[in-house]
């Protein structure tokens, strides 16, 4: 926390401070120092032996440990798809400093050294010098933390993801506390004078941090890692233990063995070494490093070097064999035996290690398109990340090409040069010729980029951002960004209107609304002259308008959508009461109509995209839910609509349920939870994307069937995740196939709606949808925080409350649990690098305050970071924050997690916050929710702008 | 009505004025300036209730449209027709003081006195306060556009709201040089943002350093000028307009013009202004600006030779406005208008082509410019003329 106090004490010397230079943006803040500074004095020196069992302990190496092949696989069902050494989350427990910036870290700082003194002590600079810490009045004040059993639970709580993978027991603290016991103070220090020691010429020992700035990546196999797993990296440590100083002593060595040439020798790396032989970067505690064995590496270890290996040899880079070992490890040592073979084995780290995670990369094509001509299928396939070109003849695969992330839409120029991808994974278009498949250009966008069109001269393509809720327009010819324009929530769908005038854009998402007031969903028009926005549809009660086509004529457009009665408690799902399925037709004038597609007894659940026949006749709907396509007689649906009065059009129509049967004319079933639709140039074929077979099914027009399956070449495999795939996308579940998991939680996201679940009065108890990314570990689950387990809250709960219908079985539960814990995080939009920007920053120092603008100290549970502590931003309690209104019987609710927060709004456990802003502006008065009624606009700005980057 | 050329006599006749000794001085005028002479006029009563609210604060023109914020609601003129909004049909607040229309996405943006901002797209109104944004206050007077971002002036700082990334930034005594945070205005242009503040003077942002700079008055808040174009004529200022990088900022003690090296300080006894108070003011090119004042329009035609058209009412039961030629503080020419509106505490002024649009306390008026042309055009010589 930055020291105004201090700040304005320097002012007046500022002038002189700079003539020395020596003053530093941050001066007066506290930074990490590392394990190493704290060592000077916790280490030989009285009883403060603290480095010792620390170094033993499992804290220590837990950065390394995420090089392990285990970690790999709890990312993975953590939703976290980079690498664990890479991820925030996986950081946040496994290092020190994960959130901190750089200039928070002295050089002596180093992250691989796991969970060091001062992740539970806090950053040390200001507390470290002796005459602080021999005053624990003073050090506290100057930043020391004495962690208490809450914090260590932030950790140290159970996580699903680490309990499958791991099978650890549950944590007891009080032992834990036992194990990882590092009591001990008083004493003299010694004092130590500095010296003066003028590098010797010649080979010098770096020490294994210096390797390790190379040799840790995952292509290398995290060598350095590996080696601070190993008992070499703990060599040094263990001459501390009891067990060691009896060795010595029967060996008749009194003095302590860390001090002991003869110990040291065999124990650390250099330990008989001069110290004209060691440069500044080595440090003899981290036992037998690297040069042990390969030699002093200050001449071999520039890179230039290292890549020659005849110039790292000549420069001293030894070769290990049996003989290097033997030094060490004869035939016995301290009584046991050793076993060359076996412990090379063991300790090897040279090859890339097989990481076996069972995880298989299906394709799960979304969107499609054809060529003008017919012949090739082009499918953007979020799975596997690539784009797979299919004959359309033969049905089979004439190439794939890996893009950018999740690939979700796929269309081309007018001239059909060029094939663009969405990535909505990596807020790209990816720009692929489309005769040599050869990826030219990547384009960045805005978040979440879903469908695309572009105008007719192939001048710009229009692209929809479904997580900024916007349109980028890009510049073709300059294949780049040029405007955004305001469209829906959750901008989805797109397309160009037959005379080339429009671009409509779809919206995932409602507008917000008053509380306790139904949905209205935006179709957004852009007009095409100047590419900007000239009108927008307000389709009433509907949500999830994601699909859409145009009539040949322009005449009218169709799109599918859903109609969530959420004002309703969930449970009368029984009555076919909560969702309803259907299309909206947007007609030329403005008018928009509104269509169901269920039927009385069955349910047409998760309408994905529509499609109408080039003559005009019939449209094609894909049900993601029941893996049927509906062929719907548009002549016919106009009837329905020109004989029914203006009020049965607005009032009755889009409820009811018994006038389907007048126009779709067939269900054509497909497979797997049918996506993305395109129909062939000729007008026989309809193509549907069969997510979840990787299939493209090819439905005969005239016939009204489907007629061929064509492979994507999937892994036929079917995993325990794709299981559960499958029943989170699959309506079977519910009462009369109203809706699927999917309907409320697409992209694994939310639909943006305030639900009444409980049948305890109508409006009682709202909640407010939350997010399924990356949230495995973040139990309890429920607004109340009563679910311990994403199994208890897919299980008995949800058939009570959501489906009404037989539970899932065990094993159903169990794969879609497996699921759920695969449904990745999108990477926060909001963190560029490592460096926070002056608001964030400003932002952060707010959020870690204790005290307040007029110097009050906050209490403890009241500060932000009490509740929401990394990596997940919530310490997993359920807190009474007063945020329950005159609709809840309850005060006390979960703390939720703040990573990428800003993809679900609305906010507090009712929705009731449309913004971040309004949850302190509205909705703290006393403050309850954190003390932030002191501040001034720009810091709840800055506060609000650093929450975005968690 | 064409505008009259006045050739003969303002080409030939020594006009004198007086000197500081109150000798008389000649003046000559360079060119001809336009004059507009024909106007519409426009109230609620003209309009049969089509203008909703007589109390015209803002006026911003986009091609053939001509949006109006008035005290009642929004106002759309175009091609002769009307069109209304109100908090009825969705506007979330019904004082419009201030419209800024953003080039690339044709949203409009409107400062909502006492309610914040209001982005109206195709029909949607998107309401952003200091409640549900990041907004430093509700009371905006102004709004702009520069790129992506839309800056309001209000009356505890100004906002900068990146529509991109929808981050909000807020500039007031803390991090910009603001003696004073009631900021009155804000405009735009040519990589710069300039802010009036009421009390603070002129801000000057620049976009690509983003660094403030300030502009006040040396003769700090003396209401006369002590020394003539040393800078900024006072620091309570109502407006600025950046136009062809020249800056023109009014005051309610006068009118500057600052071409990043020099000043220069015009106030009703020494320009053609009919007022030093002035509302608001809007560059139409480096050399030209219209200045609306309490008793008035001022308008600086030519800058370089000091030609002036002021228009006003000459006494006040005069049943229509005059436009008096002038260069400096003299009278040159003095020429009938149509123009009829009953109030002359000028608002608003904004172009529309050759024409102008400006509004007042009780009505709009449109200029009409028939035959318009910038500046001077070149005077035919007597004899000519004579011919």
């Amino acid at each position: 926390m930055k020291s105004r106090t201090v700040d304005h004490l320097f002012i007046p010397i500022l002038p002189f401070l700079f003539l020395f230079g020596s003053l530093s943006a941050h001066s007066a803040d506290p930074v990490y120092v590392g394990e190493q500074k704290c060592r000077e004095c916790h280490h030989l020196s009285g009883n403060r032996n603290q480095y010792t069992p620390w170094r033993l302990s499992q804290h220590a190496n837990a950065y390394a440990a995420l090089a392990m092949p285990e970690s790999m696989e709890i990312a993975r069902l953590s939703g976290i798809d980079v690498e664990p050494v890479k991820s925030p989350i996986c950081l946040g427990c496994h290092t020190t400093a994960s959130t901190a910036e750089d200039w928070e870290k002295d050089p002596t700082f180093h992250p691989e050294d796991g969970i060091q003194c001062e992740f539970c002590h806090g950053p040390g600079s200001e507390y470290m010098p002796a005459e602080i810490m021999q005053d624990k009045k003073r050090a506290k004040e100057a930043g020391l933390v004495m962690p208490d059993e809450r914090f260590c639970m932030v950790c140290h709580k159970e996580k699903g993801s680490h309990v499958a993978v791991l099978k650890v027991k549950k944590f007891d603290y009080q032992e834990a506390l036992k194990e990882i016991a590092h009591a001990g103070r008083g004493g003299q220090l010694s004092e130590t004078p500095a010296k003066n020691i003028t590098p010797r010429p010649g080979p010098k020992f770096v020490g294994a941090i210096a390797c390790g700035q190379c040799h840790d990546t995952a292509a290398g196999g995290y060598q350095y890692s590996k080696w601070h797993l190993s008992n070499h990296a703990r060599a040094y440590a263990v001459l501390g233990t009891e067990a060691a100083k009896k060795i010595a002593r029967d060996k008749g060595i009194e003095e302590d063995p860390q001090t002991v040439p003869e110990c040291l020798r065999c124990h650390a790396t250099a330990g008989a070494e001069p110290e004209d032989g060691l440069l500044e970067s080595f440090d003899l505690a981290q036992g037998v490093q690297c040069e042990s064995c390969h030699g002093p590496g200050s001449e071999y270890m520039a890179e230039a070097i290292m890549l020659d290996p005849v110039a790292a040899r000549n420069a001293g880079l030894m070769e290990v064999n049996r003989e290097t070992c033997l030094k060490c490890h004869p035939q016995e040592v301290h009584g046991k035996p050793y076993d060359f073979e076996a412990m090379g084995k063991k300790i090897e780290h040279c090859k890339p290690q097989e990481i076996q995670t069972g995880f298989v990369e299906y394709k799960t094509p979304f969107n499609l398109a054809v060529a003008r001509d017919g012949k090739r299928l082009f499918v953007a396939c979020e799975g596997s990340d690539s784009l797979i070109v299919v004959d359309a003849d033969s049905g089979t695969v004439i190439t794939e090409i890996k893009i950018e992330n999740q690939p979700h839409h796929v269309c081309f120029s007018p001239d059909e040069t060029r094939v663009y991808v969405s990535n909505r994974g990596s807020d790209s278009v990816s720009v692929i010729d489309a005769n040599s498949y050869e990826v030219l250009n990547t384009i960045p966008v805005g978040d979440e980029p879903h469908e695309m069109a572009t105008d007719v001269k192939g001048k710009l393509l229009y692209v929809a951002n479904c997580g900024s809720y916007d349109v980028s327009v890009v510049d073709l010819v300059e294949e780049k960004e040029i405007k955004r324009l305001s469209a829906g929530r959750g901008t989805w769908g797109m397309e160009r209107s037959p005379d080339g005038n429009h671009i409509y854009v779809t919206s995932n998402l409602s507008h917000f609304v008053k509380f306790r007031t139904p949905s209205v969903s935006e179709v957004t028009v852009i007009g095409t002259e100047r590419s900007q926005v000239v009108e927008r549809y307000m389709i009433p009660e509907a949500n999830l308008v994601q699909g859409i086509d145009f009539s040949p004529d322009g005449e009218f457009a169709l799109v599918t959508l859903i109609r969530t009665k959420n004002l309703v408690p969930m449970t009368r799902v029984i009555q076919g009461w909560v969702i309803n399925n259907g299309i909206g037709v947007l007609w030329r004038d403005g008018r928009v109509d509104q269509l169901l597609l269920d039927e009385v007894d069955s349910y047409f659940p998760d309408p994905t995209d529509v499609v109408i026949t080039r003559d005009g006749r019939y449209g094609f709907v894909s049900s993601g839910g029941i893996n049927i396509v509906a062929m719907l007689d548009l002549n016919k649906m106009k009837q329905v609509l020109e004989q029914a009065s203006e009020q049965e059009r607005k009032e009755l129509l889009p409820n009811h349920r018994g006038m389907s049967f007048e126009y779709i004319i067939k269900h054509i079933p497909v497979g797997r939870s049918p996506r993305g639709m395109a129909i062939s140039p000729d007008n026989r074929y309809v193509y549907v994307a069969d997510g979840l077979d990787d299939c493209i099914s090819v439905i005969d027009i005239e016939k009204r069937e489907r007629i061929r399956v064509i492979d994507l070449g999937g892994p036929k495999e079917i995993t325990l995740a794709r299981y559960g795939q499958r029943i989170f996308h699959c309506a079977d579940i519910t009462f009369g196939k109203q809706f699927s998991c999917h309907s409320c939680h697409p992209d694994g996201g939310i639909d943006g709606i305030t639900y009444d679940i409980e049948p305890d009065g109508i409006g009682i108890n709202p909640v407010d949808n939350r997010t399924l990314r990356g949230i495995l570990d973040t139990a309890p689950f429920k607004w109340e925080g009563t679910n311990p387990s994403l199994r208890r809250q897919c299980g008995p709960r949800l058939a009570v409350f959501f489906t009404r219908s037989d539970p899932f079985t065990l094993e159903q539960a169990d794969a879609l649990d497996r699921y759920i814990c695969t449904i990745v995080r999108s990477p926060n939009r909001y963190l560029m690098g490592n460096e926070l920007t002056a608001a964030q920053r400003r932002g952060k120092e707010i959020f870690e305050r204790t005290r307040d603008n007029m110097g009050n100290e906050i209490p403890l549970e009241n500060r932000c970071d009490f509740c929401h502590c990394p990596p997940y931003y919530t310490n997993r309690e359920v807190f009474n924050v007063g945020s329950a209104s005159w609709l809840d019987t309850n005060e006390d609710f979960d703390v939720p997690q703040l990573n990428n927060i800003y993809e679900s709004a609305p906010f507090l456990h009712d929705g009731r916050a449309d913004t971040l802003e309004e949850i302190w502006t509205r909705f703290n008065p006393h403050d309850t929710h954190g003390v932030t009624n002191d501040m001034t606009k720009d810091e709840l700005n800055d506060l609000v702008e650093y929450i975005k980057t968690l | 009505m064409q505008p009259l050329v006045i050739l003969f006599l303002i080409t030939l006749l020594p006009l004198f004025g007086w000197s500081e000794d109150d000798q008389p001085i000649q003046v000559n005028l360079a060119g001809e300036p336009y004059v507009y002479t024909e106007w519409e006029t426009f109230t609620t009563e003209l309009t049969n209730g089509a203008l909703i609210n007589d109390h015209i604060f803002f006026v911003k023109t986009d091609g053939d449209r001509v949006w109006i914020g008035t005290e009642e609601g929004l106002v759309l003129y175009e091609k002769g027709k009307w069109k209304s909004w109100t908090m009825e049909d969705g506007l979330p607040w019904k004082v419009i003081v201030g419209i800024a229309i953003s080039p690339k996405t044709g949203d409009v943006w409107l400062a909502l006195f006492g309610g914040g901002l209001a982005r109206f797209s195709a029909g949607r109104f998107d309401h952003f306060h200091q409640l549900n944004s990041g907004l430093v206050n509700d009371v905006v007077y102004a709004v702009t556009i520069e790129g992506d971002n839309v800056w309001a002036a209000t009356t505890a700082g100004t906002s900068c709201f990146n529509t991109v990334t929808g981050e909000w930034a807020i500039y007031t005594e803390k991090n910009a040089p603001m003696e004073e945070i009631w900021c009155y205005n804000v405009d735009a242009a040519d990589g710069k943002v300039y802010v009036a503040a009421w009390g603070g003077g002129i801000l000057e942002w620049d976009v690509e350093t983003k660094i403030w700079k300030d502009y006040r008055d040396p003769d700090k808040e003396m209401e006369i000028d002590l020394y003539r174009d040393d800078g900024l004529i006072h620091i309570i200022t109502t407006s600025a307009s950046y136009v062809d990088k020249i800056l023109w900022a009014s005051t309610y003690f006068g009118m500057s013009r600052y071409d990043g090296r020099h000043w220069r300080g015009y106030m009703d006894h020494d320009s053609g202004l009919p007022s030093s108070f002035i509302n608001f003011l809007r560059g139409r090119s480096g050399t030209s600006c219209y200045a609306c004042t309490d008793k008035g329009l001022g308008v600086l035609i030519d800058f370089e030779s000091d030609t002036w058209v002021r228009y006003n009412r000459d006494t006040e039961d005069a049943k229509t406005w005059t436009a008096h030629v002038m260069v400096g503080n003299q009278i040159i020419k003095s020429l009938p208008t149509n123009l009829n509106l009953p109030n002359h505490f000028l608002i608003c002024v904004d172009f529309q082509g050759d024409d102008v649009w400006f509004g007042t306390g009780h009505g709009l008026a449109r200029g009409m410019g028939n035959g318009y042309w910038n500046g001077l055009k070149e005077i035919k010589s007597a004899h000519n003329a004579g011919e």
